[in-house]
């Protein structure tokens, strides 16, 4: 089969497009230019400093450490929360699952903070910044475990309660592995917004609690130095990992088909 | 709601183990590494810091509720905002023994007479700068903002010129150039202004608040109208990228907007002792000598200079003299009228 060279010029230019960026931010990541405008020479220093800056490196851990945590939770929730709105079709809650996803960031940002400071009066901090970003999080993982189950045939869960299955039994062996692959899209789409959300973050987060994105973000003012590439590439290698790793131990958890 | 009785109670404890903490909400890249340390040895705490990047960020956050910084960094009419909204803590000066060491230019002024809440730390002129070698093939001045709204002089750069995004500072560039104040609110004179910037729009490049910091070091923009601060990275960068040109910047003649940051304690601190004390280290002149070495910012303390690098205290638009610093002001908050009118003005200047 010949395929169009059309075709492959669209798919090139499309990989290009999403992934020549990328390669630039890893490039630049070796400038030795503070001001990175433009190439100077090849360094590997950006990485010492990156090594050396505690609060960059605090940043990202936190940043790292909230992602998973938030996202796990917000993966649990959401997944109940899609099977119930699949199954028992309720009224209300299809709408407070939602809710967070549609409205604009920036309001979602202030009325948190509002809630927490004025409502329970926290203290901002690690909890604050966790609550949020389970909040905003949930409604995109039931939304994809609902979608996941609507395409399928009611019939199988009903044979598996026919042969005698408990609910939990039918849950375990039969829905779980079949809505497993939505699970996971939902937990790496939880994990992709809560690891570069800055708005909400930004609102939420309290005093010596920093996440990536608002460090980086603070630099704009002194300008963005190499650093924040060094520190990018090495997040992109993680990410680059993780999924090598998925793909390797458990490659139907990557695929969405059947 | 056990849980979250748990959870407070939790939280609570966090606070009270970090007694010894000083909290700063400062800007980036505003005390070296280097000085944190030495103050957090000689004062046997831990200083721990936040990072804003625009007054309005900082301001937001506190009106939300934000508690537990103990220190700020706010600009002048920052400051001003704060102290009308009872937002600060008195200093007392009994505690700052290098008061003494700040400029006398620079204190008691208008935001906070007597600076009975205020430390300026770090100044910032907004100014023009420009690619030396181009102005010079050129033969254009350098040190008017004629450059920037003069078609005649435009005229050989079109297209190579770029003006800050920010409607106060554009305006108060052209409200100079047109030999007003640049705090007048005069409705006709602002609407002047704004025909001067729509005469002069077609042959800017763009609006930018930071990309002209690289465009001006690699050389495809030639004059930019911009911070102090900015306008010294790029000539940094220019100089160590060997780059066949060289960049200059000048307060222009008819006067510019000067910017002034100030420590100041906010009413939530549960350590004002720290504070004090980490503004008197900061007023110490090798101390306040960092910001300027760091990210070349202008230094309203006097024991400081002869501890800043030469390339930093001898450019005369950074450490400007007493005849320049007459010929600059700061931006004062608008009332709402005012900042209606502002906006209106500034779509239309947008949209023409």
């Amino acid at each position: 089969m010949t395929r169009s060279p059309w075709l492959w010029a669209a798919g090139l230019t499309t990989y290009g497009f999403l992934y020549v960026p990328l390669a630039v931010v890893v490039l630049f990541s070796f400038n030795d230019s503070e001001l990175n405008a433009s190439w100077v020479g090849f360094t590997t220093r950006w990485y010492g400093i990156l090594l050396a800056d505690d609060n960059m490196l605090q940043a990202a851990a936190n940043s790292l450490f909230i992602a998973i945590v938030a996202s796990t939770v917000a993966t649990v929730l959401g997944t109940m929360a899609g099977i119930a709105m699949h199954r028992w079709r309720p009224k209300l809650l299809p709408f407070l699952v939602l809710t967070p996803v549609a409205m604009p960031e920036i309001l979602l940002g202030v009325s948190l903070l509002l809630f927490f400071r004025q409502v329970l009066d926290l203290t901002l901090g690690f909890f604050s910044i966790l609550a949020a970003h389970i909040t905003f999080s949930i409604g995109f993982v039931a939304i994809i475990v609902r979608a996941r189950l609507a395409g399928m045939d009611e019939s199988i869960f009903e044979a598996a309660r026919d042969l005698g299955a408990t609910p939990w039994r039918t849950f375990r062996r039969v829905t779980l592995p079949l809505i497993l692959p939505g699970i996971v899209a939902g937990y790496l789409m939880a994990f992709t917004l809560s690891i570069d959300d800055f708005v909400i973050t930004f609102f939420v987060a309290g005093v010596g609690m920093s996440t990536l994105p608002l460090q980086i973000y603070s630099m704009i003012k002194v300008a963005v130095t190499p650093e924040v590439n060094a520190v990018s590439t090495l997040l992109m290698a993680l990410t680059l990992t993780l999924i090598a790793l998925a793909s390797r131990f458990a490659p139907e958890t990557l695929k969405s088909g059947q | 709601m056990k849980a979250l009785a748990a959870l407070l109670l939790g939280l609570s404890a966090l606070a009270a183990e970090a007694a010894d903490t000083l909290y700063l909400y400062n800007w980036n890249n505003y005390i070296s590494a280097d000085t944190a340390e030495r103050f957090e040895k000689w004062c046997g705490c831990t200083l721990k810091q936040d990072y804003y990047s625009d007054n309005e960020e900082m301001l937001a956050k506190l009106e939300a509720g934000a508690a537990g910084y103990d220190l700020l960094v706010p600009t002048g009419n920052a400051v001003q905002t704060l102290i009308r909204k009872e937002e600060l803590k008195p200093l007392d000066k009994g505690q700052l023994p290098h008061f003494a060491n700040l400029n006398p230019a620079y204190v008691n002024a208008w935001y906070d007479p007597g600076n009975r809440y205020s430390v300026p730390y770090a100044t910032t002129v907004t100014l023009i700068g420009y690619n030396a070698d181009k102005l010079r093939e050129l033969h254009l001045p350098t040190d008017t903002w004629a450059l920037i709204f003069e078609p005649k002089y435009l005229e050989k750069l079109k297209g190579r010129v770029t003006v800050l995004n920010s409607q106060r500072e554009l305006m108060a560039a052209a409200l100079r150039y047109l030999g007003h104040s640049a705090q007048d609110t005069d409705a006709d004179h602002w609407r002047a202004a704004r025909d001067l910037i729509v005469r002069a729009k077609p042959y800017w490049a763009t609006f930018s608040n930071s990309t002209y910091i690289k465009e001006l070091a690699i050389g495809t923009i030639w004059v930019a109208h911009g911070y102090s601060n900015d306008m010294f990275r790029a000539r940094e960068d220019a100089k160590a990228a060997r780059r066949p040109f060289a960049i200059g910047f000048a307060i222009p003649k008819e006067g510019a907007v000067l910017a002034v940051d100030n420590f100041v304690i906010h009413k939530s601190s549960r350590r004002p002792d720290l504070a004090q004390r980490f503004i008197d280290f900061m007023l110490d002149g090798a101390n306040a000598a960092d910001v300027s070495n760091l990210i070349g910012a202008g230094n309203p303390n006097a024991a400081a200079v002869p501890h800043i690098r030469p390339e930093v205290a001898g450019e005369r638009a950074l450490f400007p003299t007493r005849e320049d610093i007459a010929r600059l002001e700061m931006l004062r908050d608008l009332d709402p009228k005012e900042r209606r009118l502002m906006s209106r003005l500034w779509t239309e200047i947008k949209v023409k």
